[in-house]
Protein backbone atom coordinates (compact mmCIF):
# COMPACT_ATOMS: atom_id res chain seq x y z
CA UNK A 1 0.00 0.00 0.00
CA UNK A 2 1.58 3.76 -0.72
CA UNK A 3 1.34 5.84 2.17
CA UNK A 4 -0.01 8.84 1.80
CA UNK A 5 -3.33 11.03 2.54
CA UNK A 6 -5.48 8.95 0.29
CA UNK A 7 -4.65 5.78 1.78
CA UNK A 8 -5.41 6.99 5.34
CA UNK A 9 -8.56 8.86 3.98
CA UNK A 10 -9.89 5.75 2.14
CA UNK A 11 -8.94 3.45 5.42
CA UNK A 12 -10.28 5.58 8.02
CA UNK A 13 -13.46 6.07 6.61
CA UNK A 14 -13.91 2.20 6.00
CA UNK A 15 -12.65 2.08 9.90
CA UNK A 16 -15.07 4.50 11.26
CA UNK A 17 -18.16 3.42 8.73
CA UNK A 18 -17.64 -0.20 9.82
CA UNK A 19 -17.46 0.57 13.98
CA UNK A 20 -20.42 2.86 13.97
CA UNK A 21 -22.60 0.53 11.49
CA UNK A 22 -21.28 -2.70 14.02
CA UNK A 23 -22.42 -0.46 17.09
CA UNK A 24 -25.86 1.25 16.05
CA UNK A 25 -27.17 -1.72 13.39
CA UNK A 26 -25.56 -5.22 13.53
CA UNK A 27 -25.25 -5.71 16.90
CA UNK A 28 -28.74 -5.24 17.50
CA UNK A 29 -29.46 -7.86 14.91
CA UNK A 30 -29.18 -10.89 16.98
CA UNK A 31 -29.54 -13.86 14.44
CA UNK A 32 -29.50 -17.74 16.34
CA UNK A 33 -27.82 -16.35 19.23
CA UNK A 34 -25.21 -14.77 16.78
CA UNK A 35 -24.63 -11.67 14.86
CA UNK A 36 -22.46 -9.85 11.96
CA UNK A 37 -19.25 -8.82 12.78
CA UNK A 38 -18.21 -6.28 10.00
CA UNK A 39 -15.38 -4.83 11.90
CA UNK A 40 -12.88 -8.11 11.76
CA UNK A 41 -13.97 -7.98 8.01
CA UNK A 42 -12.58 -5.09 7.55
CA UNK A 43 -9.79 -5.55 8.71
CA UNK A 44 -8.92 -8.73 6.85
CA UNK A 45 -9.65 -6.98 3.55
CA UNK A 46 -7.44 -4.41 4.21
CA UNK A 47 -4.73 -7.00 5.33
CA UNK A 48 -5.57 -9.15 2.51
CA UNK A 49 -5.01 -6.94 -0.12
CA UNK A 50 -2.32 -4.54 1.85
CA UNK A 51 -0.19 -6.84 3.36
CA UNK A 52 1.25 -7.85 6.95
CA UNK A 53 2.12 -4.10 8.13
CA UNK A 54 -0.94 -2.14 7.19
CA UNK A 55 -3.31 -5.05 8.46
CA UNK A 56 -1.82 -4.85 11.57
CA UNK A 57 -2.45 -0.92 11.78
CA UNK A 58 -5.59 -1.23 10.70
CA UNK A 59 -6.50 -3.92 13.58
CA UNK A 60 -5.18 -1.73 16.05
CA UNK A 61 -6.71 1.70 15.16
CA UNK A 62 -10.43 -0.69 14.78
CA UNK A 63 -9.93 -2.38 18.05
CA UNK A 64 -9.49 1.29 19.56
CA UNK A 65 -12.21 2.77 17.61
CA UNK A 66 -14.50 -0.38 18.26
CA UNK A 67 -13.11 -0.14 22.88
CA UNK A 68 -13.11 3.34 22.46
CA UNK A 69 -16.99 3.58 21.37
CA UNK A 70 -18.65 0.49 22.72
CA UNK A 71 -17.26 1.65 26.30
CA UNK A 72 -15.65 -2.13 26.55
CA UNK A 73 -11.95 -1.92 28.39
CA UNK A 74 -9.86 -0.65 26.40
CA UNK A 75 -6.80 -2.52 24.47
CA UNK A 76 -8.56 -5.79 24.30
CA UNK A 77 -9.60 -5.71 20.58
CA UNK A 78 -6.88 -3.89 19.71
CA UNK A 79 -4.63 -6.81 21.22
CA UNK A 80 -6.78 -9.48 19.23
CA UNK A 81 -7.35 -7.33 16.09
CA UNK A 82 -4.21 -6.26 15.58
CA UNK A 83 -2.49 -10.44 15.63
CA UNK A 84 -5.63 -10.90 12.93
CA UNK A 85 -4.92 -8.68 10.63
CA UNK A 86 -1.10 -9.26 10.84
CA UNK A 87 -2.00 -13.13 10.59
CA UNK A 88 -4.12 -12.41 7.13
CA UNK A 89 -1.40 -10.15 5.76
CA UNK A 90 1.19 -12.83 6.13
CA UNK A 91 -0.96 -15.09 4.27
CA UNK A 92 -1.64 -12.80 1.32
CA UNK A 93 2.49 -11.98 1.13
CA UNK A 94 3.79 -15.68 1.56
CA UNK A 95 1.23 -17.70 -0.25
CA UNK A 96 0.08 -14.90 -2.75
CA UNK A 97 -3.42 -16.54 -3.32
CA UNK A 98 -5.88 -15.20 -6.41
CA UNK A 99 -9.27 -17.17 -6.82
CA UNK A 100 -11.74 -15.29 -6.29
CA UNK A 101 -13.41 -16.98 -3.78
CA UNK A 102 -10.91 -17.14 -1.49
CA UNK A 103 -12.33 -13.80 0.69
CA UNK A 104 -14.92 -16.73 1.90
CA UNK A 105 -12.34 -18.56 3.70
CA UNK A 106 -10.15 -15.87 4.90
CA UNK A 107 -13.44 -14.11 6.69
CA UNK A 108 -13.91 -17.35 8.19
CA UNK A 109 -10.44 -18.05 9.62
CA UNK A 110 -10.22 -14.28 10.28
CA UNK A 111 -13.58 -14.12 12.27
CA UNK A 112 -12.91 -17.51 13.82
CA UNK A 113 -9.89 -16.20 15.00
CA UNK A 114 -11.10 -13.45 16.64
CA UNK A 115 -14.00 -14.92 18.20
CA UNK A 116 -11.74 -17.46 19.83
CA UNK A 117 -9.12 -15.10 20.71
CA UNK A 118 -11.14 -12.66 22.25
CA UNK A 119 -13.02 -14.73 24.04
CA UNK A 120 -9.27 -15.72 26.01
CA UNK A 121 -8.42 -12.38 26.90
CA UNK A 122 -11.82 -12.12 28.47
CA UNK A 123 -11.14 -14.94 30.45
CA UNK A 124 -7.50 -13.97 30.70
CA UNK A 125 -9.34 -10.55 32.52
CA UNK A 126 -11.38 -12.45 34.85
CA UNK A 127 -15.03 -13.42 33.53
CA UNK A 128 -16.75 -13.28 36.67
CA UNK A 129 -19.49 -15.15 36.21
CA UNK A 130 -20.85 -18.65 35.05
CA UNK A 131 -20.14 -19.08 31.20
CA UNK A 132 -22.78 -21.01 29.41
CA UNK A 133 -21.29 -23.93 26.51
CA UNK A 134 -24.04 -21.51 24.23
CA UNK A 135 -21.09 -18.84 23.84
CA UNK A 136 -19.62 -21.65 21.38
CA UNK A 137 -22.90 -22.12 19.28
CA UNK A 138 -22.92 -18.21 18.96
CA UNK A 139 -18.96 -18.05 18.36
CA UNK A 140 -20.15 -20.54 15.41
CA UNK A 141 -22.96 -19.04 13.65
CA UNK A 142 -20.88 -15.59 13.96
CA UNK A 143 -18.41 -17.20 11.64
CA UNK A 144 -20.85 -18.84 9.64
CA UNK A 145 -22.85 -15.12 8.97
CA UNK A 146 -19.52 -13.44 8.27
CA UNK A 147 -18.41 -16.14 5.36
CA UNK A 148 -21.99 -14.77 4.26
CA UNK A 149 -20.62 -11.65 4.18
CA UNK A 150 -16.92 -11.48 3.36
CA UNK A 151 -17.52 -11.81 -0.25
CA UNK A 152 -19.33 -8.27 -0.85
CA UNK A 153 -17.05 -6.39 2.02
CA UNK A 154 -14.11 -7.43 0.47
CA UNK A 155 -14.84 -6.04 -2.81
CA UNK A 156 -16.27 -3.31 -1.14
CA UNK A 157 -12.88 -2.82 0.03
CA UNK A 158 -10.76 -3.66 -2.81
CA UNK A 159 -12.82 -1.14 -4.86
CA UNK A 160 -12.24 1.51 -2.19
CA UNK A 161 -8.11 0.45 -1.60
CA UNK A 162 -7.35 0.00 -5.23
CA UNK A 163 -6.40 2.89 -6.04
CA UNK A 164 -3.89 3.28 -3.40
CA UNK A 165 -2.38 -0.14 -3.49
CA UNK A 166 0.92 -1.43 -4.24
CA UNK A 167 -0.21 -4.17 -6.12
CA UNK A 168 -3.48 -4.48 -7.63
CA UNK A 169 -5.57 -7.30 -6.96
CA UNK A 170 -7.05 -7.69 -10.60
CA UNK A 171 -3.36 -7.60 -12.02
CA UNK A 172 -2.48 -10.31 -9.65
CA UNK A 173 -5.56 -12.18 -10.81
CA UNK A 174 -5.18 -11.71 -14.19
CA UNK A 175 -1.32 -12.64 -14.07
CA UNK A 176 -2.25 -16.07 -12.24
CA UNK A 177 -5.04 -17.11 -15.37
CA UNK A 178 -4.14 -20.01 -17.11
CA UNK A 179 -2.41 -19.92 -20.71
CA UNK A 180 -5.36 -20.30 -23.68
CA UNK A 181 -5.41 -23.37 -25.13
CA UNK A 182 -7.29 -21.98 -28.32
CA UNK A 183 -6.30 -20.96 -31.68
CA UNK A 184 -3.12 -21.34 -34.10
CA UNK A 185 -1.56 -24.28 -32.36
CA UNK A 186 2.31 -22.30 -33.20
CA UNK A 187 0.43 -19.51 -30.71
CA UNK A 188 -1.04 -21.54 -27.91
CA UNK A 189 0.01 -20.47 -24.55
CA UNK A 190 1.72 -18.07 -25.38
CA UNK A 191 -0.94 -15.04 -25.33
CA UNK A 192 -0.85 -13.53 -28.47
CA UNK B 1 20.26 -7.59 2.65
CA UNK B 2 16.89 -6.00 1.48
CA UNK B 3 14.90 -8.82 2.55
CA UNK B 4 16.11 -8.64 6.06
CA UNK B 5 15.29 -4.95 6.29
CA UNK B 6 11.49 -5.78 5.51
CA UNK B 7 11.31 -8.64 7.86
CA UNK B 8 12.52 -6.59 10.15
CA UNK B 9 10.41 -3.48 9.81
CA UNK B 10 7.39 -5.72 9.59
CA UNK B 11 8.37 -7.43 12.96
CA UNK B 12 8.88 -4.56 14.36
CA UNK B 13 5.73 -2.99 13.07
CA UNK B 14 3.55 -6.07 15.27
CA UNK B 15 5.68 -5.86 18.02
CA UNK B 16 5.41 -2.53 18.90
CA UNK B 17 0.86 -2.52 17.65
CA UNK B 18 0.70 -5.23 19.93
CA UNK B 19 2.89 -3.70 22.93
CA UNK B 20 1.07 -0.18 22.38
CA UNK B 21 -2.52 -2.79 22.98
CA UNK B 22 -1.21 -4.21 26.22
CA UNK B 23 -0.35 -0.98 27.20
CA UNK B 24 -3.27 0.66 26.89
CA UNK B 25 -4.96 -2.81 28.51
CA UNK B 26 -2.65 -2.30 31.37
CA UNK B 27 -3.65 1.75 31.81
CA UNK B 28 -6.80 1.23 31.55
CA UNK B 29 -7.44 -1.47 34.20
CA UNK B 30 -4.94 0.86 36.53
CA UNK B 31 -6.63 4.05 36.31
CA UNK B 32 -9.40 5.25 37.93
CA UNK B 33 -13.03 5.95 36.38
CA UNK B 34 -11.77 9.64 36.00
CA UNK B 35 -8.94 8.43 34.17
CA UNK B 36 -7.15 9.67 30.71
CA UNK B 37 -8.32 6.37 28.68
CA UNK B 38 -12.42 6.04 30.45
CA UNK B 39 -12.59 10.47 29.74
CA UNK B 40 -11.35 9.61 26.07
CA UNK B 41 -14.33 6.93 26.08
CA UNK B 42 -17.04 9.41 26.86
CA UNK B 43 -15.76 12.20 24.95
CA UNK B 44 -15.45 9.96 21.65
CA UNK B 45 -18.97 8.23 22.93
CA UNK B 46 -20.51 12.00 23.13
CA UNK B 47 -18.95 12.96 19.61
CA UNK B 48 -19.90 9.94 18.04
CA UNK B 49 -23.41 9.72 19.50
CA UNK B 50 -25.72 12.25 16.79
CA UNK B 51 -23.51 9.57 13.92
CA UNK B 52 -25.05 6.43 16.15
CA UNK B 53 -28.13 7.53 16.39
CA UNK B 54 -28.96 8.58 13.05
CA UNK B 55 -27.64 5.63 11.81
CA UNK B 56 -29.61 3.51 14.10
CA UNK B 57 -32.81 5.19 13.54
CA UNK B 58 -32.04 4.73 9.76
CA UNK B 59 -31.67 1.36 9.49
CA UNK B 60 -34.10 0.16 12.09
CA UNK B 61 -36.41 -1.15 9.45
CA UNK B 62 -33.25 -3.12 8.56
CA UNK B 63 -32.53 -4.60 12.13
CA UNK B 64 -36.42 -5.29 12.12
CA UNK B 65 -36.26 -7.36 8.85
CA UNK B 66 -33.32 -9.53 10.16
CA UNK B 67 -34.71 -9.83 13.70
CA UNK B 68 -37.50 -10.96 11.86
CA UNK B 69 -35.80 -13.71 10.18
CA UNK B 70 -33.82 -14.97 13.50
CA UNK B 71 -37.41 -15.08 14.74
CA UNK B 72 -38.39 -16.73 12.30
CA UNK B 73 -35.84 -19.52 12.53
CA UNK B 74 -36.01 -19.53 16.93
CA UNK B 75 -39.71 -19.98 16.51
CA UNK B 76 -39.89 -23.95 15.06
CA UNK B 77 -43.75 -24.46 16.37
CA UNK B 78 -45.06 -21.21 14.65
CA UNK B 79 -43.60 -22.15 11.53
CA UNK B 80 -46.97 -22.43 9.20
CA UNK B 81 -47.56 -19.39 11.19
CA UNK B 82 -44.76 -17.67 9.68
CA UNK B 83 -45.03 -18.65 6.66
CA UNK B 84 -47.77 -16.57 6.11
CA UNK B 85 -46.25 -13.72 7.72
CA UNK B 86 -43.11 -13.89 4.56
CA UNK B 87 -46.23 -12.94 2.23
CA UNK B 88 -46.42 -9.55 4.21
CA UNK B 89 -43.29 -8.85 4.29
CA UNK B 90 -43.57 -5.56 2.33
CA UNK B 91 -41.21 -2.61 3.00
CA UNK B 92 -44.51 -0.71 4.38
CA UNK B 93 -45.63 -3.37 6.83
CA UNK B 94 -42.19 -3.23 8.04
CA UNK B 95 -42.30 0.49 8.70
CA UNK B 96 -45.70 -0.49 10.09
CA UNK B 97 -44.29 -3.06 12.08
CA UNK B 98 -41.55 -0.88 13.91
CA UNK B 99 -43.92 1.78 14.87
CA UNK B 100 -46.31 -0.95 16.28
CA UNK B 101 -43.04 -2.64 18.01
CA UNK B 102 -42.29 1.15 20.09
CA UNK B 103 -45.64 1.13 20.47
CA UNK B 104 -45.63 -2.25 22.04
CA UNK B 105 -42.69 -1.89 24.28
CA UNK B 106 -43.99 1.59 25.64
CA UNK B 107 -47.43 0.13 26.61
CA UNK B 108 -45.79 -2.49 28.60
CA UNK B 109 -43.70 -0.48 30.45
CA UNK B 110 -46.87 1.76 31.21
CA UNK B 111 -48.08 -1.30 32.47
CA UNK B 112 -45.12 -2.52 34.28
CA UNK B 113 -45.79 0.83 36.14
CA UNK B 114 -49.33 -0.23 37.29
CA UNK B 115 -48.22 -3.66 38.55
CA UNK B 116 -48.92 -4.10 41.38
CA UNK B 117 -45.34 -4.61 44.12
CA UNK B 118 -44.24 -2.08 41.76
CA UNK B 119 -42.26 1.08 43.56
CA UNK B 120 -44.25 4.74 43.40
CA UNK B 121 -42.62 8.09 42.57
CA UNK B 122 -39.64 7.07 40.19
CA UNK B 123 -39.85 9.54 37.53
CA UNK B 124 -38.66 7.40 34.92
CA UNK B 125 -37.52 8.92 31.48
CA UNK B 126 -38.04 6.73 28.84
CA UNK B 127 -35.46 6.24 26.14
CA UNK B 128 -34.11 5.02 22.93
CA UNK B 129 -31.21 2.70 22.42
CA UNK B 130 -28.78 3.43 19.59
CA UNK B 131 -26.37 1.36 20.42
CA UNK B 132 -25.22 -2.19 21.72
CA UNK B 133 -22.31 -3.48 22.62
CA UNK B 134 -20.91 -6.01 20.48
CA UNK B 135 -20.06 -9.61 21.96
CA UNK B 136 -21.13 -11.71 24.57
CA UNK B 137 -18.78 -10.86 27.03
CA UNK B 138 -19.71 -7.20 27.59
CA UNK B 139 -23.29 -6.66 27.63
CA UNK B 140 -24.27 -2.96 27.81
CA UNK B 141 -26.24 -0.73 25.40
CA UNK B 142 -26.64 3.04 24.89
CA UNK B 143 -29.24 5.08 25.02
CA UNK B 144 -29.85 8.57 24.03
CA UNK B 145 -30.74 10.46 27.31
CA UNK B 146 -28.23 11.56 29.23
CA UNK B 147 -27.30 13.69 32.83
CA UNK B 148 -29.36 16.62 31.09
CA UNK B 149 -32.78 14.36 30.97
CA UNK B 150 -31.98 13.66 34.54
CA UNK B 151 -29.92 10.27 34.42
CA UNK B 152 -27.47 9.55 37.03
CA UNK B 153 -24.91 6.81 37.69
CA UNK B 154 -26.54 3.80 38.79
CA UNK B 155 -29.92 4.39 38.28
CA UNK B 156 -32.06 1.22 37.48
CA UNK B 157 -33.23 0.80 33.99
CA UNK B 158 -36.45 -1.28 32.98
CA UNK B 159 -37.39 -2.75 29.51
CA UNK B 160 -40.82 -4.32 28.42
CA UNK B 161 -41.35 -7.80 27.47
CA UNK B 162 -41.29 -9.78 23.87
CA UNK B 163 -44.06 -12.14 25.20
CA UNK B 164 -47.51 -10.30 25.51
CA UNK B 165 -49.16 -13.39 26.92
CA UNK B 166 -47.02 -12.96 29.94
CA UNK B 167 -48.39 -11.59 33.33
CA UNK B 168 -45.57 -9.04 33.74
CA UNK B 169 -44.83 -6.58 31.24
CA UNK B 170 -40.90 -6.59 31.63
CA UNK B 171 -38.66 -5.92 34.43
CA UNK B 172 -35.50 -5.24 35.36
CA UNK B 173 -32.92 -4.48 31.80
CA UNK B 174 -29.75 -3.00 34.08
CA UNK B 175 -28.57 0.06 35.57
CA UNK B 176 -26.55 3.05 34.47
CA UNK B 177 -22.70 2.92 34.56
CA UNK B 178 -21.68 5.78 32.22
CA UNK B 179 -23.29 9.24 31.61
CA UNK B 180 -22.19 11.64 28.73
CA UNK B 181 -24.83 15.25 28.53
CA UNK B 182 -26.63 13.65 25.60
CA UNK B 183 -26.23 10.03 26.09
CA UNK B 184 -25.93 7.21 28.74
CA UNK B 185 -24.39 3.55 29.01
CA UNK B 186 -26.43 0.80 30.63
CA UNK B 187 -24.89 -2.00 31.56
CA UNK B 188 -27.57 -5.14 31.21
CA UNK B 189 -28.40 -7.51 34.13
CA UNK B 190 -26.64 -10.28 31.61
CA UNK B 191 -23.25 -8.51 31.60
CA UNK B 192 -20.56 -10.79 34.10
CA UNK B 193 -20.05 -7.70 36.63
CA UNK B 194 -23.44 -7.44 37.21
CA UNK B 195 -25.33 -8.67 40.55
CA UNK B 196 -28.70 -8.07 41.52
CA UNK B 197 -29.60 -8.66 45.48
CA UNK B 198 -32.98 -10.25 44.83
CA UNK B 199 -35.89 -12.49 46.79
CA UNK B 200 -38.46 -14.82 45.50
CA UNK B 201 -41.98 -13.82 45.97
CA UNK B 202 -44.33 -15.09 47.73
CA UNK B 203 -42.02 -17.74 49.55
CA UNK B 204 -39.31 -15.03 50.55
CA UNK B 205 -35.90 -16.55 50.03
CA UNK B 206 -33.79 -14.26 49.22
CA UNK B 207 -30.37 -14.22 47.01
CA UNK B 208 -28.34 -12.44 44.30
CA UNK B 209 -28.95 -12.76 40.60
CA UNK B 210 -26.20 -13.43 38.25
CA UNK B 211 -25.92 -13.99 34.63
CA UNK B 212 -24.91 -16.41 32.75
CA UNK B 213 -22.86 -15.58 30.09
CA UNK B 214 -23.62 -16.04 26.56
CA UNK B 215 -27.91 -17.29 27.24
CA UNK B 216 -29.63 -13.78 27.65
CA UNK B 217 -32.66 -16.11 28.53
CA UNK B 218 -31.33 -17.86 31.38
CA UNK B 219 -30.22 -15.74 34.78
CA UNK B 220 -29.11 -17.53 37.90
CA UNK B 221 -30.59 -16.50 41.71
CA UNK B 222 -27.36 -17.44 43.48
CA UNK B 223 -26.67 -17.75 47.64
CA UNK B 224 -30.47 -18.97 47.85
CA UNK B 225 -31.95 -18.89 51.48
CA UNK B 226 -34.51 -18.04 53.94
CA UNK B 227 -37.09 -20.26 52.06
CA UNK B 228 -38.12 -22.84 50.08
CA UNK B 229 -38.21 -21.68 46.13
CA UNK B 230 -40.42 -23.38 43.38
CA UNK B 231 -40.99 -23.28 39.63
CA UNK B 232 -42.66 -20.56 38.80
CA UNK B 233 -42.02 -18.51 41.12
CA UNK B 234 -41.51 -14.78 40.54
CA UNK B 235 -38.14 -13.12 41.32
CA UNK B 236 -38.21 -8.75 42.41
CA UNK B 237 -35.22 -6.85 43.44
CA UNK B 238 -34.57 -6.86 47.22
CA UNK B 239 -33.86 -3.43 47.88
CA UNK B 240 -32.02 -4.49 50.83
CA UNK B 241 -29.96 -2.89 53.10
CA UNK B 242 -26.33 -4.27 54.52
CA UNK B 243 -23.20 -3.87 56.10
CA UNK B 244 -21.82 -2.63 52.72
CA UNK B 245 -24.79 -0.03 52.18
CA UNK B 246 -28.30 -0.07 50.13
CA UNK B 247 -29.11 -1.92 47.03
CA UNK B 248 -29.15 0.38 44.01
CA UNK B 249 -32.41 -0.99 42.79
CA UNK B 250 -35.62 -0.15 45.06
CA UNK B 251 -37.73 -2.94 46.12
CA UNK B 252 -40.31 -4.60 44.11
CA UNK B 253 -39.11 -4.29 40.35
CA UNK B 254 -39.69 -7.24 38.72
CA UNK B 255 -36.90 -9.48 37.42
CA UNK B 256 -37.93 -12.90 35.81
CA UNK B 257 -39.55 -16.25 36.63
CA UNK B 258 -38.26 -19.27 38.15
CA UNK B 259 -37.78 -21.84 35.27
CA UNK B 260 -36.10 -24.46 36.87
CA UNK B 261 -35.21 -25.80 39.93
CA UNK B 262 -33.01 -28.70 40.53
CA UNK B 263 -32.13 -30.09 44.29
CA UNK B 264 -28.60 -30.98 43.73
CA UNK B 265 -28.03 -27.43 42.08
CA UNK B 266 -30.17 -26.27 45.03
CA UNK B 267 -27.95 -28.32 48.02
CA UNK B 268 -24.38 -27.91 45.94
CA UNK B 269 -24.73 -24.44 44.78
CA UNK B 270 -27.93 -22.52 46.31
CA UNK B 271 -28.80 -21.79 43.08
CA UNK B 272 -32.11 -21.53 41.04
CA UNK B 273 -32.51 -20.81 37.30
CA UNK B 274 -34.92 -17.72 36.32
CA UNK B 275 -35.64 -16.41 32.98
CA UNK B 276 -35.83 -12.32 32.78
CA UNK B 277 -39.06 -10.73 32.49
CA UNK B 278 -37.18 -8.14 30.05
CA UNK B 279 -36.20 -9.13 26.50
CA UNK B 280 -32.60 -8.54 26.51
CA UNK B 281 -31.91 -9.56 23.27
CA UNK B 282 -34.21 -7.16 21.58
CA UNK B 283 -34.18 -3.63 23.44
CA UNK B 284 -35.57 -0.92 21.44
CA UNK B 285 -36.89 1.35 24.58
CA UNK B 286 -36.11 1.41 27.95
CA UNK B 287 -36.89 3.94 31.21
CA UNK B 288 -34.19 4.95 33.62
CA UNK B 289 -36.16 5.50 37.07
CA UNK B 290 -34.68 8.57 38.16
CA UNK B 291 -35.97 8.61 41.27
CA UNK B 292 -35.67 5.94 43.97
CA UNK B 293 -39.15 6.09 44.57
CA UNK B 294 -40.79 4.18 47.83
CA UNK B 295 -42.15 0.79 47.75
CA UNK B 296 -45.59 0.08 47.46
CA UNK B 297 -48.06 -1.17 50.26
CA UNK B 298 -47.98 -4.45 48.89
CA UNK B 299 -44.38 -4.33 47.52
CA UNK B 300 -43.21 -8.33 46.21
CA UNK B 301 -46.82 -9.74 46.52
CA UNK B 302 -47.00 -10.62 43.10
CA UNK B 303 -49.39 -14.18 41.84
CA UNK B 304 -47.69 -16.75 40.68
Amino acid sequence: MRIGLGSFLRVGLALVLAVVLQLSTFSQMPILGGQFDIVVLVVAAVAYYAGAIPGCAVGFAAGFLLDLLSGATMGASSLVLTAVGYGIGRFREVRDPSHGLLPLAVGAVATGAWVLAFAAVSFMLDVGATVSPLVLRDMLVTVLLNTLLALPIFIGCRKLLRPVLAVDPLARSARRRPPRDTGPIGLRGLEI
Amino acid sequence: MQDRKAIRRRRAGLVVFLALSIAILTAYFGESGGGFFHALQRGAQETFAPIETGASRALKPVRDLVGWVGDTVDAKDENAQLEREVDELRAELARTRTAQRDASQLKGLVGLHKEEGFPQGTKPVTARVIARSPNVWYSSIKIDKGSSDGVELDQPVIAASSDDSGPSAGGLAGKITRVTGGTAEVTLITDASIGVGAQVMPAGAAGVVRPEVGDPRDLLLDLVHGGRVTENAIVVTSGFKTAVGQSLFPRGIPIGRVTDVDLDEVEIYQRVHLRPFADLRRIDIVQVLTRRGTPAQTAGVFQP
